[in-house]
């Protein structure tokens, strides 16, 4: 596939965008949100949701644990380079910053667009609810986002120089990296700790007082295979090599997470008595394991698989069926093991909870683009990469263009046209 | 070679080389199995038994109990309700209300909404009865009056991160919608379904009854319980209205011997005493005996030591990090000086 747009190079200075057919539906998926958000401020929650006092938590609750699981990207880069040194990770480092970033820019909009009396929001800053998990998340979530956007304007600065930004940003870049370390593993482990007070209602299956350890366990873990899929998906947009060699690299960790995340999980059942149930063939066992089967334990034998993890496609599979996994046990814990427990039947979300939720990542995914198009986020040896690709698509493309045929006109006309020049 | 030979000519800083991460895997893997086992089984020692208590010595509950036995409560006799809706009416009339189409207060539909702080939900119930010809099977009905049953130590107070809800020294759990910014961690929070939200409002907030907080400060009964004709609604101190119960279930048999609030959720101000089950009327059985805010406070308490240990860690690993990073410069420096001399 021909590469549609080239990533950011200091060569073409100019601020752009590419338009493709596929960049034009995101954009109007993004415009049909915008509006829908419009109606939900106007309107309340009830007349966007199927949200009701039973179910008052649910579908986008578990969008939002979801989709910012996937900034372990950026945890873990950030880790594996600044805390552990392992600085060949270096060419994959912004990428998975870069989603990052916008996964917990996602959050922070969509708990926004989630709260009833959202001008509040501010409130918790000095009215301290410290016993609640929510408190923790809020600080964590707000603090964390914070963190990334000021490390972001690292970037920016390279983009729009800036002396005075520059000094500042050099100056708290340490603490900055330590924050960016501390932080995420408190709130992450409080997204799904949110739920330890449902015991009793949410399936033994799911309620567990380890929960905070299996949010930051899958956290964690997801690194590596969300990394990979943003290098086949930048390979497939910009013509960007996949990093195999550092992914490789990390994706043993991954596994060897994953080993240690299903032993706790399961001797964890042990513990509780609720083996039984998990093998018992109903359907919520049934559930549990799939989550555990196809989402854990299949994903964890492919990673540390030395031969599977040379192949890309294996590799690319394994992660789509470890990202399952994660958002399957987010899934469980805010939707499935409630069902039970609220007792009218399972939370089917509406159609402009659904868009508005698609919206979101829509909203990601351009910004992502943008970023790329306009930032130095690509290393130089990436960029020279993609621009060779992309010199190469047209070369190819216009080899194999029909060539233009000389025009071969009838005889008489050709005798007419003669006349003519003749007088 | 040394390690810092290696360390030169491999990009990473101080990553070990592929012969020592083949050889640490496969041990590793089995080390970690057994360390994750043994500490899962430390951590999740809990078990599911209903009706024990898990986290909190029975003492603490009894204490807790004692601690509360002066706040202000209601002693709910299903046998006697008739289910008139005369507590619903006092209740809109107090709390200003009013009433809405759609969220019926009385009937079978009844069910607790953004208008309706309190219910009287009707419930066909089937009582055997013993006759000379044998147990006969009479059809009937039990009218539940509903509302929030003022947990001594509330989960949706716990829950609230901008201390919107609170329990007041009193002991009624109030709200203030000023402080709330709508996130409905309550109403998820809430063992038995309470709290309820504005779906329909532009800047939703939560209802629920706040045990008449204006009247019982001043001394004066709860408007629903002033209202009762039946003497349905005893309103009263926990521990007078405890012993009450107590009292009515050993003078008549036909009482479940249970007093419904009184261990659910580490306890409430408002107790329930039926005829049958509370299973078949639509209460949730099987609350944590335990108050539930232990549980979050179980895993919160960890996070300090844990805090503590984690930034000990990655200031170490930075530090390392640092210095490692500041020998190879020296290391180039000098190399650069050779080659230029």
């Amino acid at each position: 596939m021909r590469p549609r747009a080239l990533p950011y190079s200091p060569d073409r200075g100019r601020w752009r965008f590419a338009i493709t057919p596929f960049r034009v539906v995101l954009l109007l998926i993004v415009a049909v949100t915008l509006a829908l958000l419009g109606y939900r401020f106007v309107a309340g929650l009830g007349a966007v949701t199927n949200l009701s006092d039973k179910w008052p938590w649910s579908f986008w609750t578990w969008w939002k644990l979801s989709a910012v699981s996937l900034a372990g990207a950026g945890y873990f880069t950030m880790f594996m380079i600044y805390f552990l040194g392992r600085e060949r990770y270096r060419d994959v480092e912004r990428g998975a910053f870069i989603v990052s970033m916008l996964g917990y820019l996602m959050l922070c909009a969509a708990l926004i667009i989630d709260l009833g009396q959202w001008y509040n929001a501010y409130r918790p800053l000095y009215q301290w609810g410290y016993h609640s998990v929510m408190f923790e998340l809020f600080w964590c979530v707000g603090s964390y986002t914070v963190v990334q956007v000021v490390e972001f304007f690292v970037i920016f600065e390279e983009r729009v120089p800036w002396k005075p930004l520059n000094k500042v940003l050099h100056k708290i870049h340490a603490p900055l990296l330590l924050l960016a370390c501390f932080l995420p593993i408190f709130h992450q482990s409080a997204l799904v700790s949110l739920y330890v007070i449902t015991k009793g209602r949410l399936d033994p299956l799911w309620w567990s007082q380890l929960l905070p350890v299996y949010a930051v366990a899958t956290f964690v873990y997801i690194g590596p295979p969300v990394i990979l899929l943003e290098n086949v998906i930048a390979n497939r947009t910009y013509g960007r090599p996949v990093h195999m060699r550092s992914i490789a690299d990390m994706l043993p960790v991954t596994a060897f997470m994953m080993f240690v995340y299903l032993v706790t999980r399961i001797v964890d059942y042990g513990v509780r008595g609720v083996f039984d149930e998990l093998v018992s063939g109903s359907l919520y066992g049934n559930l549990a394991l799939i989550e555990l089967g196809i989402g854990v334990a299949l994903p964890m034998v492919m990673f540390a698989n030395r031969d599977l993890r040379m192949s890309k496609h294996a590799m690319v599979a394994a992660s789509l069926l470890a990202i399952f996994g994660t958002w399957s046990f987010r899934f469980n814990v805010t939707m499935t093991g409630l069902v039970e427990s609220i007792g009218v039947g399972w939370y089917v979300p509406s159609l402009m909870e659904t868009v508005i939720a698609l919206g979101l990542g829509a909203a990601v995914c351009v910004a992502y683009l943008f970023i790329v198009e306009n930032f130095p986020i690509y290393t130089e040896t990436d960029v020279a990469a993609c621009e060779a690709a992309m010199a190469e698509a047209k070369a190819k493309e216009l080899a194999a263009r029909p060539r233009p045929r000389m025009a071969v006109l009838p005889a008489d006309e050709v005798r007419e046209l003669e006349r003519a020049g003749r007088h | 070679m040394t390690t810092k030979d290696l360390r030169q000519q491999d990009p990473d800083v101080g990553a070990p080389s592929e012969g020592e991460r083949a050889g640490v895997s496969r041990r590793s893997f089995l080390r970690a199995a057994t360390v994750a086992a043994g500490t899962t089984a430390i951590l999740s020692h809990t078990a599911t038994s209903a009706g024990a208590s898990e986290l909190v010595p029975e003492d603490d509950l009894e204490e807790l109990a004692r601690e509360h036995a002066d706040d202000p409560g209601m002693l709910i006799d299903i046998t006697k309700c008739v289910g008139c809706g005369k507590c619903v009416r006092a209740c809109k009339l107090n709390n200003d209300l009013g009433w809405r189409a759609d969220q019926p207060a009385t009937g079978a539909e009844a069910e607790l909404a953004s208008s309706n702080w309190t219910v009287v939900r009707a419930e066909p119930v089937e009582t055997v009865e013993e006759s000379r010809l044998g147990p006969r099977r009479r059809a009937g009905r039990r009218y539940v009056k509903f509302q929030c049953l003022h947990c001594l130590e509330p989960a949706c107070a716990s829950a609230c991160f901008v201390a919107a809800l609170r329990k007041t020294e009193e002991g009624a759990v109030v709200y203030d919608g000023n402080r709330c910014v709508g996130c409905r961690y309550c109403l998820l929070a809430c063992p038995f379904g309470v709290p309820t939200f504005e779906w329909d409002e532009t800047f939703g907030r939560v209802q629920k009854c706040d045990l008449c907080a204006d009247r019982t400060s001043q001394g004066e009964p709860t408007a629903c319980a002033e209202a009762c004709p039946q003497g349905a609604i005893t309103f009263g101190r926990r521990g007078d209205l405890l012993e009450e119960a107590n009292r009515r279930i050993a003078s008549d048999d036909d009482y479940v011997p249970h007093v419904y609030g009184e261990t659910e959720a580490g306890g409430t101000s408002v107790l329930y005493l039926s005829d049958v089950p509370f299973e078949e009327l639509g209460f949730r059985t099987g609350v944590a005996v335990d108050p539930l805010p232990t549980y979050t406070w179980e895993v919160t308490r960890i996070l300090p030591p844990f805090a503590a240990g984690f930034s000990v860690t990655i200031l170490a690993l930075w530090a390392r990090r640092q210095k490692i990073l500041r020998e190879r410069a020296e290391a180039e420096g000098t190399s650069q000086e050779e080659v230029g001399s």
